[in-house]
């Protein structure tokens, strides 16, 4: 650190990390008043709302659970992250391995079709997809939104292991191959396990994406017992409209996992989301 | 064994891998593209082919255009707002006056992580007219409470606040590793040379970081061009259509009206729009360049 010995260069460092500091704090305030505001009861919370809770109480939550049925929901957000997640992880593999090792004709169009997706604004599907889906019966299911959300994930993680596997040495493949190993054993075998730091990478930004997605599990499933959290969130505020730290309540549970996530792999999502950005 | 042979696609990997995850992306994003421009030809219950019908009525469809306005009104606040606010503390990063710099940077990219609708709805509890935070405080300084969300005044700037609260991080991340890329000589020649932070800033960072501004810059627009979650959370686009926006509209026209058709053209107006836009700004940037 660089030490200032003129005033106005101590002057000049006290500003700088006070205005940091002020943001920080209007990042973080929020967020914390929203966990210690799910522990107090309503009436503690409408005589002040903003002091922290005199007598600290789970009722919110044992609310959520039993009146408000959120562990349904819990259910259904673990369900579409689970699944999707690991597809998206192979599959993108997969296309990334095509797209950065072999030659061939269409591969072209195919990475403009792949790429169209990282740029149409995706809200332009909402209503086509519900008219698909709804000609195809796959409306109002366990796994509706299964495969939108591995649709949408595929574009960026299919760029992020394309340009990873592009700074892996073709030698490695070339030896495995003189060794005998076949086409499948070569890209699971030998590439797959190199690519673990970006896999990792895919796996957050994809469960990132499919815990926090709101817009496709609105439109796509209307029955209450298949809710995600998100939409669990906007039905129960429907419904309970003057509860608010019950609804605070469940935008912890809806964040907690998140953020949890976030302070273990900060640096990776952090990497991760700006990726893409930095490079171009 | 030659390796333009070994990096050759063969039929058994082409049938085993590359087809069935194609079909599975053509069936959940280019056919539902492609149907979206069909049901954009069809009138409002699908049975009929109508023609440029709906298109013509979007062109004339004074309310397509004030949202349209509104997620202007909203890019440009956040333009300011996020990038510009961004640049500033990113550039406070780089002077190595900061102590404990790496807690501040996890502390302000957090926010980026929240669910668009936990954001939503934390933001409409702070707005909230008699147990808001934001009332709260008005209340502390013996003001007037304040109705955030529900005056057409000014409603269109209170949920853009929220959105510039939650992006902040992303595009600070964005420059801090924009400004980290840039070689260590330049910015010690320019110490040397007796610039101050604004003047390094200023003549030297900020004309280094045009490429990582561009994309900032997409980014954002981009993203407010497409606004829902928040909105749909917070307003719905009310009171009234004051904080209407186009993928709320076409939300409401396809979902709660029903029509389908109608609500299929604006969702392609709106990527029409945001393809005209994002041209614009690029051959903006690109035609300074040259300048």
């Amino acid at each position: 650190m660089k030490k200032s010995t003129t005033p106005i260069g101590m002057l000049l460092q006290v500003v700088v990390n006070i205005v940091v500091l002020l943001f920080t704090l209007s990042a973080l305030f929020p967020i914390v008043w929203m966990v210690y505001t799910s522990v107090k009861s309503n009436p503690d919370f409408s005589l002040n709302t903003i002091s922290l809770p005199t007598s600290p109480t789970l009722e919110n939550y044992a609310n959520a659970f039993e009146i408000g049925n959120i562990g349904s929901a819990i259910f259904s957000s673990l369900l579409n992250t689970v699944i999707p997640v690991p597809i998206i992880i192979l599959f993108s593999f997969i296309i990334g391995y095509f797209f950065s090792r072999i030659e061939f004709r269409g591969k072209k169009l195919l990475m403009v079709l792949f790429l169209a997706g990282m740029m149409i604004p995706i809200h332009a599907l909402l209503v086509p997809l519900f008219v698909q889906f709804k000609w195809f019966g796959m409306l109002d299911n366990r796994f509706t939104l299964i495969l939108p959300y591995i649709a949408f994930h595929l574009p960026v993680a299919i760029f992020l292991f394309d340009s990873f596997i592009k700074g892996i040495s073709r030698e490695i493949e070339e030896a495995a191959y003189i060794d005998g190993s076949s086409f499948d054993n070569t890209m699971f075998r030998v590439i797959f396990p190199i690519c673990l730091p970006i896999m990792s990478t895919v796996a957050i930004l994809s469960i990132l994406g499919t815990w926090n997605e709101f817009s496709f599990a609105l439109v796509l499933n209307k029955s209450s017992d298949l809710f995600t959290l998100p939409i669990w969130l906007t039905f129960f505020s429907g419904q309970h409209t003057t509860d608010y730290t019950g609804k605070i309540a469940g935008l912890v549970i809806t964040s907690l996992p998140i953020i949890v996530m976030y302070l273990f792999f900060s640096n990776k999502i952090m990497s991760g989301m700006t990726a893409g950005a930095v490079k171009g | 064994m030659n390796n333009s042979r070994l990096f050759k696609l063969q039929a058994g990997p082409l049938l085993r891998y590359l087809v069935p995850i194609l079909l599975i992306y053509s069936f959940t994003v280019l056919v539902p593209l492609v149907l979206s421009f069909y049901y954009s030809l069809q009138n409002e219950s699908v049975t009929q082919f109508v023609g440029l019908q709906n298109y013509m009525a979007l062109v004339k469809d004074s309310d397509f255009w004030f949202s349209f306005k509104n997620n202007i009104i909203i890019a440009v606040i956040c333009v300011i707002g996020q990038i510009g606010i961004a640049f500033v503390i990113s550039s406070f990063f780089m002077t190595n006056m900061l102590r404990m710099a790496s807690l501040h940077r996890i502390a302000i990219f957090l926010p980026v992580v929240l669910a668009p609708v936990v954001t939503g709805y934390l933001w409409s509890m702070i707005y909230n007219y008699r147990l808001g935070i934001l009332n709260w405080f008005l209340n502390l300084f013996n003001m007037e409470p304040v109705l955030w969300l529900d005056n057409p005044d000014y409603v269109l700037y209170t949920v853009s606040v929220p959105l510039v609260w939650q992006y902040i991080g992303l595009y600070f991340i964005i420059f801090l590793a924009g400004m980290q890329n840039i070689s260590k000589d330049v910015l010690e020649a320019c110490e040397i040379d007796g610039a101050n932070w604004y003047k390094k800033t200023v003549f030297v960072i900020f004309p280094l970081l045009r490429n990582v501004m561009t994309v900032a810059l997409t980014l954002c627009i981009t993203g407010t061009l497409k606004v829902f979650d928040h909105i749909y959370v917070m307003t719905g686009g009310g009171p009234g259509r004051s904080s209407m926006v186009m993928a709320q509209y076409a939300y409401n026209n396809a979902f709660t009206m029903s029509r389908l058709g109608y609500g299929s053209a604006i969702s392609i107006g709106m990527l029409i729009l945001c393809a005209i836009i994002v041209l614009v700004m690029f051959k903006w940037i690109g035609g300074e360049e040259r300048g």
